[in-house]
């Protein structure tokens, strides 16, 4: 309350000037800053208000004003739920696969007796990381074609019928989760491994010394070590529910298939950049962000509150 | 050091049957993941160099059939791939150098600055981190700053990351605010502070957000396709998926007809199209052993704020 009244006095306001004068070189550092920030990421929070156009090119904001019409005819859209769905799906099936795998993965590598041989390991499972999704979907591709794929090989030797993956919409979470095993596991363990790494060596002594076995080891002293890394990953995992990977998901769609793989990410990119449907597009876009950061900041909640631990 | 080698002793002595049996069947099982890691990588490469009739047969696997790398000469003689593998290097060093100078000019004054509107600024930053317009307004943005259909448009687009910004301040406040004070008091400005001070002592972050950015520049396909019409500015990845996956759905259709003449061209076109891949990687391959060390510092650097 005091310092409010002071601040109208002329020896302040002497002082705040000083103040903005003796930054004037961070006020120049943050310009360039400010005025990307300006342009790149608030002007497209900006053009979406586009949602709220029959949106032209050419036009600009003086296309037609349709309110919330882009809106209803989303919400009116019948394929709306399915999209949902499928995202859904893929996210469920990841999270029941793909999370839990790390962790595993990191628990087994530290049981392995020879150091070298497990930093081999480490550095062969991270190389499927840095693969492009391009290339992952090329890979994916020639391993699964009926034709000079080796599974088709491996399938004929069996003495069955090679099966086009691709054009099977059952197939499509399949595809989409045991690549992202083969991409992520090794990656995603690196955090675990870190963990591990923390733990203080005398507890395992102390628990060998008890005659606790390896499997009890992991069970009442690896796996209660982990548990808030896990906790939080988890978190923000379930926070990312509508998240995808919209290059994979794209490059791996065809007419086929499209009954599964049809995404709202994918469904914008379609009718806005493909369909020129801008207003639609942009529409159903801002439907996607918005449950998404719903979604991140319900994540954030929880975890700051039962584990103290937040990103933001 | 002692120590541990006594430990470890002890440990062995007390190794039993089923911990021994345990040991084995977890040597083997990660045996068995290295291949899978490796397989499909080392399945491109072998196809790419193998004889166009092992490749129809789908006989190659780990190592290359009746070795044959004409189709690299081919690779090298496209227009294309050379044309967009100079484009993918030009957004890929430009866009690392862009990309670090603004990082810089954003997390300094958050480290060391105090500034009226610091909050301020924070939280522009931080809010395009939880909220993302999403692909069509960025398109409409880039068109209306006469991006469209220049690579630059790629370079400016990612050349700020609230993330990169975050891990950058962080590594640039275990510099003393004393040292940085002390230089104000010689009379040195923030930028001499910044470029002459800072910025040398935080090489390490600083090449875990280079390799970030090079990475992610190399392998994106989202917004080349967005921003790029023009096929003399298409980048590595655009000319993959024209060239590799553009063409599958034709090989899949080839193979149910089973027409010989035409499964033919198809294998060759098969080793063209998984040489190309391979090119594509060998600047990831080559970076490795870096990318490796200072991504997983990064990952620390992420995890101590998280």
């Amino acid at each position: 309350m005091q310092k409010q009244t002071i601040l109208n006095s002329p020896l302040e306001r002497k002082r705040v000037g000083l103040r903005i004068w003796r930054n004037r070189y961070i006020y120049l550092m943050i310009l360039p800053v400010v005025i990307y920030l300006v342009l790149l990421k608030y002007m497209p929070m900006w053009f979406l208000r586009s949602a709220f156009y029959d949106y032209k090119l050419l036009q600009g904001f003086d296309s037609k004003f349709v309110g919330f019409s882009n809106f209803t005819r989303l919400f009116n859209n019948p394929n709306l739920l399915r999209y949902i769905g499928n995202t859904l799906k893929l996210n469920l099936s990841a999270l029941l696969i793909l999370f839990p795998a790390p962790i595993i993965f990191a628990m087994l590598l530290g049981q392995l007796r020879s150091a070298r041989y497990r930093k081999t390991v480490q550095t062969i499972s991270y190389l499927p990381h840095f693969v492009s999704t391009v290339v992952l979907v090329s890979m994916i591709t020639t391993l699964i074609s009926p034709s000079i794929g080796s599974l088709a090989a491996l399938a004929k030797s069996l003495g069955r019928t090679p099966v086009n993956y691709l054009s099977s919409p059952e197939y499509f979470v399949p595809i989409n989760v045991i690549s992202g095993f083969w991409q992520a596991v090794g990656w995603e363990s690196v955090i675990y491994v870190a963990a591990l790494a923390g733990i203080d060596p005398e507890m395992y002594e102390a628990a060998r010394i008890d005659g606790a076995n390896r499997w009890a080891q992991a069970i009442y002293i690896t796996l209660p070590s982990l548990a808030t890394t896990i906790i939080l990953l988890l978190i923000m995992r379930v926070g990312r529910m509508l998240d995808i990977n919209f290059e994979k998901v794209y490059l791996l769609q065809n007419n086929l298939n499209l009954a599964a793989s049809e995404m709202l990410p994918t469904f914008v990119y379609k009718t806005g950049i493909e369909g020129r449907k801008w207003g639609y597009a942009t529409a159903a876009g801002l439907f996607n962000s918005v449950i998404s950061v719903v979604l991140v900041i319900g994540a954030n909640y929880v975890s700051r509150r039962y584990s103290e631990t937040s990103l933001f | 050091m002692q120590r541990t080698h006594k430990k470890q002793h002890h440990e062995f002595i007390r190794r039993g049957p089923g911990a021994k049996a345990f040991d084995a069947a977890n040597w083997l099982f990660m045996l068995l993941m290295c291949a899978i890691f490796l397989y499909p990588l080392l399945n491109m490469l072998s196809i790419s160099m193998s004889n166009q009739f092992a490749v129809l047969r789908a006989d190659v696997t780990f190592y290359p059939k009746g070795l044959d790398l004409s189709s690299y000469k081919l690779i090298f003689e496209n227009k294309d791939i050379w044309n967009s593998i100079m484009n993918s290097l030009f957004v890929a060093l430009v866009g690392c150098l862009c990309s670090l100078l603004l990082t810089s000019l954003a997390a300094y004054p958050l480290a060391f600055g105090d500034f009226y509107g610091k909050k301020l600024f924070n939280f522009l930053i931080l809010f395009t981190m939880w909220f993302n317009s999403g692909i069509i307004p960025i398109f409409l943005t880039i068109r209306q700053l006469g991006l469209h259909n220049s690579l630059w448009a790629l370079i400016i687009n990612a050349m700020l990351t609230a993330y990169n910004v975050v891990i950058v301040r962080s590594y640039f406040q275990s510099v003393p605010i004393s040292i940085v004070e002390s230089a104000r008091m010689d009379g040195a400005n923030d930028f001499l502070i910044l470029f002459r001070l800072i910025l040398p002592l935080s090489k390490p972050v600083l090449a875990t957000v280079s390799l970030w950015i090079i990475v992610g520049h190399w392998n994106d396909y989202l917004h080349p396709m967005l921003f790029l019409a023009n096929r003399s500015k298409y980048t590595l990845q655009l000319v993959l998926k024209e060239l590799v996956l553009n063409a599958e759905a034709s090989i899949h259709n080839i193979s149910v007809t089973g027409d010989a003449t035409t499964s033919g061209a198809a294998a060759l076109g098969q080793q063209v199209r998984n040489g190309v891949l391979v090119v594509s990687m060998i600047p990831m391959v080559i970076l490795y052993p870096f990318v490796q060390r200072f991504f997983i510092s990064g990952v620390m650097l992420g995890s101590v704020k998280g």
